[in-house]
Order: structure tokens, then C-alpha cells, then sequence
């Protein structure tokens, strides 16, 4: 589904921190959506969980920096890390150019899948999210308050 | 919004304080010198590659790591800092980080301007004058639930601790970081041959920062938040968060946005290559080959150079330029191609 200019695949998970997840097999592959790494920009470093490293769904798993920005990566769902993309290391600019392909972040064994995923949204209820996100990130350089 | 102008503090302090409030979720405007020096490494930075050690120990300057973007830098009472803290869902704040830079950035460009300096915002954040030299240095980052901006207004700028606070892979290099630091950060003793008091830049900062961020309350930090700052330095001060894993692998040093400088490494049969560049934007502006490898007649290395001075930074160039050179100079480097040479001028290409 294409909303405002973003892509966003029918088949994934959101998070409100724009994070995606998709479930394969027992596993949650997660990354950042397309409207997120618009807005961050070119992203220069990433610093993912290590493999091993349990992580709690809407907490900072990550950092990754953008125009001298250092943003936080939130877990979409909690579990233990199993894997990194250590393609992301040399090659950061990856998740500006494959959002949803090459420039995935982790992989992650959930604890609570079926929990977690109550607390993401579905494709079909981003149009609403996405556009009253634009209009919050607009809102100040509209004047408006 | 609170306004804290918490004049001069301990070097460390001076940065730990937007850590605690943005941990806090409490909103301010920090107006803050250290009052003695301190090493700022940039989040991604690797301290042990990126800072001289040795020197910092000498000449007492402590190290700490910020948890916002940028490079390592020298700070000192010579600088004025404005640390912005917000709660990321404040919407009268900006959440998009491109209007962060340019809409914050504005009252440091309105305070230089008030003062006779014509500076402006420029991508990639930086402030910098009409000529083009960089009179601030920003950066930021999310802290918990809060953002943070945070600059500085160059009163002055110690260059010379500056170039020795950094580690190059060659001391020789220390003059040539210093040159162009020179010729591209400016301060407002330099521009305007005098420093006007901090008082009245003060207040400048905060009547400019107040059309932005609306009315400022001013406060001074309380019990709780004095107590989190000492509780957090624990961990921002600790050797384990200094000197943690990072991937960031240092390949020169930025002088300002546009302008760096930087180290080519590259292993040939015939011996390694080294080069030190000087890159502005997408191009090579001067290059120096160094390395085991020979050359003849050596002279001529100088000469390969300056053919190499103001070229497109692209291998395609670069090679062509260097195979040009040996066909015209006939020079002689066994184990060492053309192509050898080009590789090692574009391995410092970020």
C-alpha cells in the first residue's frame, strides 16, 4: 500500500515508531519503515543488538545516527535477538535504499508473539496513523500550534 | 519551558546536564560554558582510534562520550552552549530531524547577526559565516522520550588543542588538520577582532530562543535533578561507555561539513601506499602518497601529486590521471600499478 508518497507492504506488522515486523515461521524479522528512514534522512551508522541480547517490545533495542542524529531503534517485539544484519555495519545506507528487504535490522525470537502483535497495527490501519503522523511532523514548520 | 543559564560548570557537567533533563522528560533551554576543558567523543565514535590518549592525559583533559551525533571535540570556556530538550511528543516542537537543525539553529544565526556576523544554517548542520567558514557545530539526538538539540556559539576556539586532541595516523599530518582548521573555522574573536561579553550574548541567545520555543521560565536545577546528574555520570563517565564497541571506523577527520581529511590505505605487491587527502565536497583537492613502496625517480612523487590537485574524486579520474602521468614521466614503481596508486587515493572516498 502506497500512503502519501510511503510504501508499505500489505503483509507486515507496524509499529507506532515505524518499525515493521513480519513473522517467518517462529521467527520476527523487524526493521524500519519507509516513512522512517524519509524522515530520518541518509543514515551514516547503525548499532544493532547483539545476537543473544533479549529485548522488550517498544523499548530501545538500537541507535542509528543520521546528519549528526542519533536516533533510537525500538524493538517491535519482545524476545532474544538471533540475529543481526552485519551487512548494515559497512553498508548503513542499505535501509534508505531496501527498507524492507536488505536493510533489515534483527531477527528475533519472541516470547510473547501473540501478545505483541495485538499491540501492532495491520496495514489497513495505517492510512489514518501515517497521515496524522505527516500532519504532527508538519505542524511546526506550517506555524501552526 | 524552563530556561537554565547555568553560566560556567565543571567541563563533564556542562554536558551531562541535557543528558539528565532529556532522561527527566524536563523541557528546557541550557545556556552553559565549561568551565574547564573536556573531550566530547560523538556516540558512534571509536575514542581509542579517533582520540589521542596519551595527550588527554597530559595535558588533563578528561574524555566523555555523548550520546548524540557528531565528531570528537575540544570544549572549553570559550564557548557558549545551547542545549534544547523537549518531550518527542511536544508538537510545537519540531519531530522532523531536517527542521530540527534548520528551525533551531536560527536563534544562534539571529545571535551572530545581532553581533555583526552574517552567519546562516547550512545542511549538513552547521552555522557558518558568509564566507563559509563553520562558526557552530550542532548536534542531537532522542534521549528516553525527549530530543535534543545542542550547538555552540565560538566565542573563541583553541585550534592548537584541538588538532592535538585528535589521533592521526601520522604526526606529520597534525599541521595540515591545524592549517585547515584554521582556514575553516572561524570564531567571533577572529571576526570581529573582539569577544563581546557573555552577558549580553546570553542574552541575545535567550530573547532569540523564546520566539522560537515560546516562553521561557527560568529555573535553576533542583535537588532531584542534581542528584540523576550524579547518579547518570556513574555510567557517561565511565572507561566501559568511553571506550564501548562501536562501528564507527575512523577515516579522517571532518573539518567542517564539506571539508575533511582523509587517510588512504591500500597494500600493493610492491610495498603499502598511504595518502592523506584534502576533499571538499566531491573533490580532491590535494593529495600526499606516502608508504614502503618505491618510486623513481622519488622526485617525481611530488609532481604525481600536483597532477592529482583539484581533480573530480572518482576512480575513473583518478586512474586516468595517474596512467597519463607515468606514460608522460616514464617513473618506475615495481609492484605498484597505476591502478595500485588509484586504489589507494579512493579507499578514503567515504
Amino acid at each position: 500500500m502506497e500512503i502519501e508518497g510511503y510504501q508499505f507492504p500489505d503483509d507486515l506488522y507496524y509499529h507506532k515508531e515505524h518499525y515493521w515486523a513480519r513473522i517467518e515461521n517462529d521467527t520476527v524479522v523487524m526493521g524500519a519503515t519507509d516513512f522512517a528512514q524519509k524522515l530520518a534522512g541518509e543514515i551514516t551508522y547503525v548499532e544493532l543488538p547483539e545476537e543473544g541480547r533479549k529485548v522488550d517490545q517498544d523499548k530501545p533495542c538500537g541507535s542509528m545516527e543520521t546528519g549528526k542524529w542519533v536516533g533510537r531503534i525500538y524493538a517491535v517485539a519482545s524476545g532474544t535477538v538471533i540475529e543481526a544484519n552485519e551487512d548494515l555495519e559497512d553498508t548503513p545506507e542499505l535501509i534508505n535504499e531496501s527498507p524492507y528487504e536488505n536493510g533489515w535490522l534483527c531477527k528475533i525470537a519472541p516470547s510473547n508473539l501473540d501478545g505483541d502483535l495485538k499491540n501492532l497495527m495491520q496495514v489497513e490501519a495505517l492510512p489514518e496513523f501515517i497521515r496524522s503522523e505527516i500532519a504532527r511532523v508538519e505542524k511546526i514548520t506550517s506555524g501552526k500550534s | 519551558m524552563y530556561l537554565f543559564d547555568l553560566g560556567h560548570l565543571p567541563g563533564h557537567q556542562s554536558m551531562l546536564v541535557f543528558h539528565t533533563l532529556a532522561r527527566m522528560g524536563i523541557e528546557a533551554l541550557v545556556l552553559v560554558s565549561p568551565e574547564s576543558p573536556l573531550g566530547s567523543v560523538g556516540y558512534f565514535q571509536d575514542t581509542q582510534k579517533e582520540v589521542d590518549l596519551e595527550f588527554c592525559r597530559r595535558a588533563k583533559i578528561p574524555l566523555m562520550r555523548r550520546e548524540i551525533g557528531g565528531g570528537a571535540t575540544y570544549l572549553d570556556q570559550n564557548q557558549i552552549f545551547y542545549q534544547v530538550i523537549w518531550r518527542k511528543d511536544n508538537t510545537r516542537l519540531p519531530q522532523r530531524i531536517k527542521d530540527v537543525f534548520s528551525i533551531l539553529s536560527e536563534p544562534a544565526c539571529q545571535t551572530y547577526r545581532v553581533f555583526g556576523i552574517d552567519a546562516h544554517f547550512r545542511l549538513e548542520n552547521d552555522i557558518v559565516t558568509e564566507e563559509g567558514r563553520k562558526i557552530a557545530g550542532e548536534g542531537g539526538g532522542n534521549i528516553g522520550n525527549s530530543m535534543v538539540f545542542v550547538g555552540g556559539i565560538l566565542m573563541n576556539f583553541d585550534y592548537s588543542t584541538m588538532t592535538r586532541m585528535l589521533k592521526v595516523p601520522d604526526e606529520k599530518l597534525r599541521d595540515k588538520i591545524f592549517r585547515t582548521m584554521e582556514e575553516n573555522v572561524t570564531t567571533m574573536r577572529r571576526e570581529l577582532g573582539t569577544v563581546p561579553p557573555r552577558s549580553e550574548i546570553i542574552s541575545v541567545l535567550v530573547d532569540r530562543f523564546s520566539r522560537v520555543l515560546g516562553r521561557l521560565t527560568p529555573g535553576n536545577l533542583d535537588r532531584a535533578t542534581l542528584q540523576k546528574m550524579r547518579e547518570l555520570e556513574r555510567w557517561l563517565a565511565s572507561d566501559r561507555f568511553l571506550f564501548r564497541k562501536t562501528p564507527k571506523i575512523p577515516r579522517g577527520v571532518k573539518i567542517r561539513e564539506g571539508i575533511e581529511i582523509l587517510y588512504g590505505l591500500y597494500k600493493a605487491k610492491g610495498g603499502l601506499i598511504r595518502t592523506v587527502e584534502t576533499v571538499e565536497g566531491s573533490r580532491l583537492n590535494e593529495v600526499e602518497i606516502s608508504g614502503d613502496f618505491q618510486f623513481c625517480p622519488k622526485e617525481d612523487l611530488s609532481r604525481l601529486e600536483n597532477s592529482l590537485m583539484q581533480t573530480t574524486f572518482e576512480r575513473e579520474t583518478i586512474q586516468g590521471r595517474i596512467e597519463a602521468f607515468y606514460e608522460k614521466e616514464e617513473v618506475e614503481t615495481p609492484g605498484v600499478s597505476p591502478e595500485d596508486l588509484a586504489e589507494a587515493v579512493v579507499t578514503a572516498k567515504p
